[in-house]
This record gives C-alpha cells, structure tokens and sequence, in this order.
C-alpha cells in the first residue's frame, strides 16, 4: 500500500491543521501519513501534531515546500 | 490653593481638571487587576463622589473624575476599607502593568502579575527623576510593550541544541521569525545567534525530533523606553534572567542608575541617550552580579 499523501499548500491556518487531522482519520494507528506544505504553515502543524500525539518521522525540503511523513499516534 | 499644593495632590494622584474646584482622582491599580469588592467600592464611589463616571486609563488604571476638591478627603476614606488606595502622578515611580501571565494565557511564559505585585510593593509611589513605568509582558508577543516602559520585562524561552536527537531537517531555522539559526552546507552543524533570538521558542514548538529544546524559561529586561512627544524604543539589557527574585534585583539596579545619573525632569530614555547603554550595563551588573 501506497502512503496517503495530502497537499496542504493552498490552505491557510487553520485549516491547514484541519485537513491533516481529516487525513490521518483515513490512516491506522503507528500508520504514515505524507503532508505536503509550505514553510509557513510548518510552526502551527508540527505543534498541533506533537501536542496531538503524533510524530513526524522525517522531513524534506525543496523551493519553500516541505515534505513531512506524520506517523500517527497509537 | 497654591501651585505648589496642586502638585502636592498631583504627587498623590489627584489630578487638577480643567473645570475649576473639580479633580480627577487616580486610583491604586497593579497589572490591571481588580477584584469585585473592589469594583463595587469604585463604582459606588463614583456615585456618591463623582458624576456616576468612571475613566479606564492608557495603564490599566482606574481613574474617578469629576470630585469636588472638599469631597477628595472622604473619597479616599469610603475607598480604603475595600481595599482600594489612591494613586499616584508626578515624578515617582507608576503603576505597573502587566498581562495575566502564565498562570492565566496559554502562551505565558512567567507569571508577569507576580513579578508585577513584587515591583509595586517595593517601588510605588517612590521619588525619582522622572515618571518612570514599568510593564510587564508575560512573553514575547508582549501584550504589554515592554520597551514602550521605562523597565519592561518579557517572558523569555531559551532554546538549546542538542547534537544527538538533531536530524539535521531544518524545520527549526525555517520557523525561525528572525533567522537566528543557521544551518550549515553539510547540514551537519546548526548555529543559534543569541542576539538574534528573540526568545519566541518557536523552533523548539516546531522541532521535530526534539533535538531544538528548552534551555530555560526566564524574564529578559528592557531598559529606556518611552512614548510621549518623542518616542524611544527601551533597548536589552542582562541576559536571561533566571528568577522573579533576580529581575526584581536587576529592576531595582536600573531604578539605582536613573536616581544616580538622572537629571530632575528628564526621562530615563534621555539619561541613557548621554550616558549611553554600557554605563547601565556595567552598573547593574557590577550592583547585582547578574551576567
């Protein structure tokens, strides 16, 4: 299986933070999740994530876009 | 009534109005907190003393106006059992404002009422130089201004980098508002500019890996600030200061430098202009020992 993979870099806060928790609804516990967005949304989704209880497992970054692979909570 | 007794009341927060006979009565305030009783003695005050008005003031302060100068004496009597003490004007030290702190907005870092209670117990009302305010903002976003005041503090995170949970992904120097880190070429070193920091802990909010953590939570002090007819933006002074005891002691140093080096008259931000920064820095740091 594929890794669900959601683009977030036309939304603003906070929906930005809405459709990744929308997007990890479609993934199983300890599952991934890669979310695709720009440097400014990067603060206030990563905080959401970690007080959350998700983690991110690995970023990755080219012209301002960052690609973060969300492992979600237990 | 002479000059010289109006700027006796002045002193004690009555304030002459522009009508004849009337004043406007400044009250005790400290972070713009108040409780109910309090509220209740104000507002029944203001009935009896007053025009059934109230004045919310630019700090966080509560003035009653419109008093006939023969009610002033019986005014300040009806208010003190609830707790409430007349303010002050003039050259002393003013009210001290501050936000709701850590104990209240989730973006607290210190617990700004606290330090504010601890500054006006020891300096309210005090002589100086010239009106000298003090505000405190309980962090960075700093709701109060801290460098609009005299002394300002804002709550402060000082972030740390530790090499062996890092992976090097470069979400911290991408959230960074003030690009104080930088990573290097190879990706393999990451340098924090501590002047460049303004203390917001966002790379450490943003950290993925917890490698960007929490060195500590602290108060840093801001020194010189004023508005007025001529602006002037308060400037950094110390280091982080570690404890509500060690800002209070590095306010009272500031305090001791404008009482040594102030002119009667002249705002702190002016003092600072002729003697320049590094005459307060070296002073409060030789007087408390703080780095």
């Amino acid at each position: 299986m594929t890794t669900p993979r959601l683009d977030i870099t036309g939304d603003v806060c906070p929906m930005t933070f809405v459709k990744v928790k929308m997007g990890l609804q479609r993934v199983p516990p300890l599952g991934t999740l890669t979310v695709r967005l720009k440097e400014e949304a990067l603060k206030n989704v990563i905080s959401s994530l970690k007080s959350e209880g998700h983690r991110v497992t690995n970023v990755s970054h080219a012209e301002g876009i960052f690609l973060l692979e969300v492992t979600k909570g237990g | 009534m002479s000059e010289a007794d109006y700027k006796e009341l002045k002193k004690g927060g009555m304030m002459r109005q522009a009508e004849a006979g009337h004043f406007s009565v400044r009250l005790h305030v400290v972070g713009g907190h108040l409780d109910t009783r309090q509220l209740r003695a104000i507002q029944e005050a203001a009935d009896r003393f007053g025009r059934r008005q109230v004045h919310l003031t630019s700090r966080q302060g509560v003035e009653i106006p419109h008093v006939p100068q023969d009610a002033l004496a019986a005014m300040r009597e009806f208010l003190a059992p609830s707790g409430v003490g007349v303010g002050v004007c003039g050259p002393t030290v003013r009210t001290v404002t501050a936000c709701q702190g850590c104990k209240v907005c989730p973006s607290g870092v210190i617990d700004s009422p606290e330090l504010a209670e601890a500054v006006d117990r020891e300096f309210y009302g005090k002589p100086v130089p010239h009106k000298f305010k003090v505000g405190i903002s309980g962090c960075v976003n700093n709701c109060m201004k801290a460098e609009e005041n005299d002394a300002g503090i804002k709550g402060w995170i000082e972030p740390r980098w530790e090499t062996p949970s890092c992976t090097y992904c470069g979400v911290c120097a991408a959230v960074c508002p003030t690009k104080a880190i930088a990573m290097s070429e190879d990706h393999r070193t990451l340098t924090v500019d501590r002047s460049l920091c303004i203390g917001c802990g966002d790379c450490i909010t943003s950290c993925p890996s917890g490698g960007m953590r929490e060195e500590s939570r602290g108060y840093r002090l801001f020194a010189g600030g004023k508005f007025g007819r001529a602006p002037f933006l308060g400037k950094r002074i110390l280091g982080v200061l570690k404890t509500k005891e060690e800002a209070l002691e590095a306010i009272t140093a500031v305090l001791g430098f404008f009482r040594t080096h102030g002119k009667p008259g002249e705002r702190y931000g002016d003092t600072l202009q002729r003697t320049g920064f590094p005459a307060l820095e070296t002073f409060v740091k030789e007087r408390t020992g703080l780095p």
